[in-house]
């Protein structure tokens, strides 16, 4: 079909296909279009669904609204030239359009090393935790053994407990990092017993020696990777208590079968559990790699600014060849770090787009409800 | 007589494989037990060798003093042991006061965001055009609004206030252009009700309120999502006896989509109580979080976060022990 006739295809109306007469159709024919259109539209049934409609529709684009209004003017301002934050005149569309202040940010911010960063870390902690966590999940939903119950409640504990609670002491732990874990914990417990509360150095540094230490762990990826795959990371909690759910609808039939086929319970595991919640492992590998995306909490704890080590979270600052001291520079100054955060998030939203309906599909099937 | 016979020795043979079964079974049983200890083992090493290490040093550092000498920290008991907990209760001017004022703020919030997802999230769930669209925009928050974006508009408005102080006879020259996450700013509501001559103060009730909507939206993701499971997962057959029944969609709501979601309602309940206790915005977190940065205040700051963390689960255990009353569950546990 040429582009002419699809054209005229487009304004013609097509033809009906008649219909076939038959009897009760005759009384079709004899209703006119007025009575006919009265009958469909001008009862209460109708009105009420439409009244529903248009409330529904009103309702979901104010809060659609609502939803996009600050990332859309986040992106507006940050586009705008140093004049417009005195134009009094200028609401929401810029009139100098620029794009000096991401150009800087990208340059005088190194953004390409924290974007890559970033993602190594981002993609590290979102694979080994959901891994460990669909893991630790089918332990809990599938085997029966001695204090399941109580060891669950543990689980809910590490959600419940506030980061601030822990944070200096999570900072202790992973200055003096050591692969035995306990060991310091002890041997400080037990020269505050014997010392009375004060550590002499040189025993401390026999110690240590002895034990060998990573001196610092800080400033690397230890800490979030052993957060990581012990489940403890931010938010492992909630991935842990979906992923059990999630298991628990699973029928227990399916293992018996691999079991009567002599598949070993890992086997099992591996070849039928993990490729069946796919989804599921979707969904929360999108909720850890963006919640540590975002994550400011541990970024700041473990890699701080002057480490070296720089990560996107880092980035939020004001590039030194933006000259700001102007009339409007507070302003200013808020367009270029809400031009950082867009920077931020635009690779994650990209992410979203691929991958929302893959999210929202393996919420949908969980089967929370259990 | 063959065919007898044959049975006869089928049956034999079938008997001798039972018993050994038998014995498996047992010993499958533990097996799989002892797999279920492997299965859960990470986390009970990352729990008992790292987590509650840190909960202990953590309720240590809450009773104690800290000193600074050239190996690092070193920790001394307090004289009398909880002189942190009642410096914080007692010294403190400001902590009881943030305390009650952000206890407030969630007994608002809480309710608003549960009965905001589920209503929202049965909106989602309709037949409509443009579902998909929707949803997506709605499950934005979920991904993007955690720590960065909270921590950029935290140095903003430090930022304004700083600039606020600085020169406060600055009058306005900041023009128009609206750079914070304020949907509505208390001057566009001043503007709009210019004519009417309304105060500022209800200009700023009506701003705030707005922008509570905002938050709200915002901070009700993940339950928007996990109430959507929830009614997917109800099975579509009981609504059509009710629409055969006569019931009306008010009667289906009440006696059908609530009951068979209250166990979700329970969980996203205990869900939001932790995530908004917890939440770095949240104004009791920012104020430890100043205390314990301030010199020497490690030990307060800690002290501080374990009474809050009492309240949160007293709270916490409240609010599971009354909802549960009305949890209704379709099918008990084994």
């Amino acid at each position: 079909m040429s582009f002419t006739e699809k054209l005229k295809g487009l304004f013609t109306k097509k033809k009906k296909p008649e219909k076939i007469v038959t009897g009760n159709a005759k009384i079709d024919t004899e209703t006119s279009l007025w009575e006919r259109i009265k009958a469909k539209y001008f009862n209460m049934f109708f009105v009420k669904k439409l009244g529903w409609v248009i409330f529904r529709l009103v309702l979901l684009i104010g809060i659609s609204y609502v939803i996009i209004y600050p990332y859309f003017s986040k992106i507006t301002t940050s586009l705008m030239a140093r004049e417009d934050f005195v134009d009094t005149t200028v609401l929401m569309i810029p009139r100098n359009w620029t794009l000096d202040t991401y150009k800087a940010i990208i340059n005088d911010n190194k953004y390409f090393t924290a974007l890559f960063n970033t993602t190594t870390l981002s993609l590290l902690c979102g694979v080994s935790q959901t891994l460990v966590c669909a893991i630790v999940g089918y332990g809990f939903a599938k085997f029966k053994f001695k204090f399941k119950g109580i060891l669950f409640l543990l689980v809910i504990f590490t959600m419940v407990v506030p980061h601030e609670t822990i944070r200096q002491a999570m900072i202790l732990r992973f200055r003096y990092l050591d692969l035995i874990g306990i060991i310091p914990q002890l041997n400080g417990w037990i020269f505050n017993m014997f010392d009375g509360g004060t550590i002499s150095p040189e025993t401390y540094e026999k110690f240590t020696d002895f034990i060998g230490l990573i001196p610092n762990a800080l400033n690397t990826y230890w800490p979030m990777a052993i957060l990581s795959l012990t489940g403890l990371a931010f938010k492992n909690g909630l991935y842990i208590f979906m992923m059990r759910q999630y298991y628990r609808g699973v029928p227990d039939e399916l293992e018996e079968a691999a079991y009567v086929d002599g598949a070993g319970v890992i086997k099992t595991f591996v070849r039928i559990i993990l490729p069946m919640s796919t989804a599921m492992m979707v969904t929360i590998f999108m909720f850890s790699f963006s919640w540590q995306w975002t994550d400011t909490f541990y970024t700041d704890l473990f890699m701080p600014a002057s480490g070296g080590n720089i990560l996107l979270n880092n980035i939020v600052s004001i590039p030194k060849s933006l000259d700001t001291e102007y009339a409007g520079q507070m302003a200013y100054e808020t367009a270029i770090r809400n031009g950082c955060g867009i920077l931020i998030l635009i690779p994650l939203l990209i992410m979203y787009l691929f991958g929302q309906r893959t999210l929202i599909e393996g919420v949908e099937r969980s089967g929370i409800t259990g | 007589m063959d065919k007898a016979l044959k049975t006869n020795e089928q049956a034999t043979v079938e008997v001798k494989p039972l018993k050994v079964k038998k014995r498996k079974a047992k010993s499958l049983e533990k097996q799989k037990s002892t797999f279920g200890w492997l299965f859960i083992l990470p986390f009970l090493l990352g729990f008992f060798l790292i987590y509650l290490p840190m909960i202990v040093s953590s309720i240590q550092i809450s009773f104690s003093t800290i000193a600074y000498e050239d190996i690092g920290q070193v920790l001394t008991w307090c004289k009398p042991l909880f002189t942190n907990y009642s410096n914080a209760l007692l010294k403190e001017a400001d902590f009881t006061k943030t305390l009650v004022e952000c206890l407030g703020g969630m007994a608002f919030d809480i309710p608003a965001i549960i009965i905001f997802s589920l209503f929202m999230a049965i909106l989602l769930n309709q037949d409509m055009k443009g579902r998909a669209a929707f949803r997506a925009i709605f499950f934005v928050p979920v991904i993007v609004s955690t720590g960065i974006i909270e921590s950029i508009d935290l140095q903003n408005t430090l930022a304004q206030l700083g600039d606020q102080v600085s020169n406060l006879n600055g009058d306005g020259v900041e023009g128009a252009v609206n750079t914070g996450t304020e949907i509505i700013n208390a001057i566009d509501v001043e503007r709009f009700f210019g004519s009417m001559k309304i105060g500022s103060e209800l200009a700023g009730i009506v701003s705030g309120w707005a922008n509570n909507v905002y938050n709200i939206v915002n901070r009700s993701g993940v339950q928007m999502l996990i109430f959507l499971a929830a009614l997917q997962s109800i099975s579509p057959s009981i609504y059509e006896s009710c629409k055969v029944e006569g019931a009306t969609g008010w009667e289906t709501f009440w006696k059908i989509t609530f009951p068979m979601i209250s166990p979700m309602i329970l969980v996203n309940l205990v869900y939001t109580i932790i995530d908004s206790f917890t939440t770095k915005s949240n104004v009791m977190m920012s104020f430890i979080t100043t205390a314990s940065n301030e010199a020497n205040g490690k030990p307060l700051g800690t002290a501080m976060a374990w009474l809050y963390f009492l309240i949160v689960i007293l709270i916490l255990a409240i609010c599971t022990a009354f909802a549960s009353l009305f949890v209704f569950y379709q099918r008990r546990e084994k």
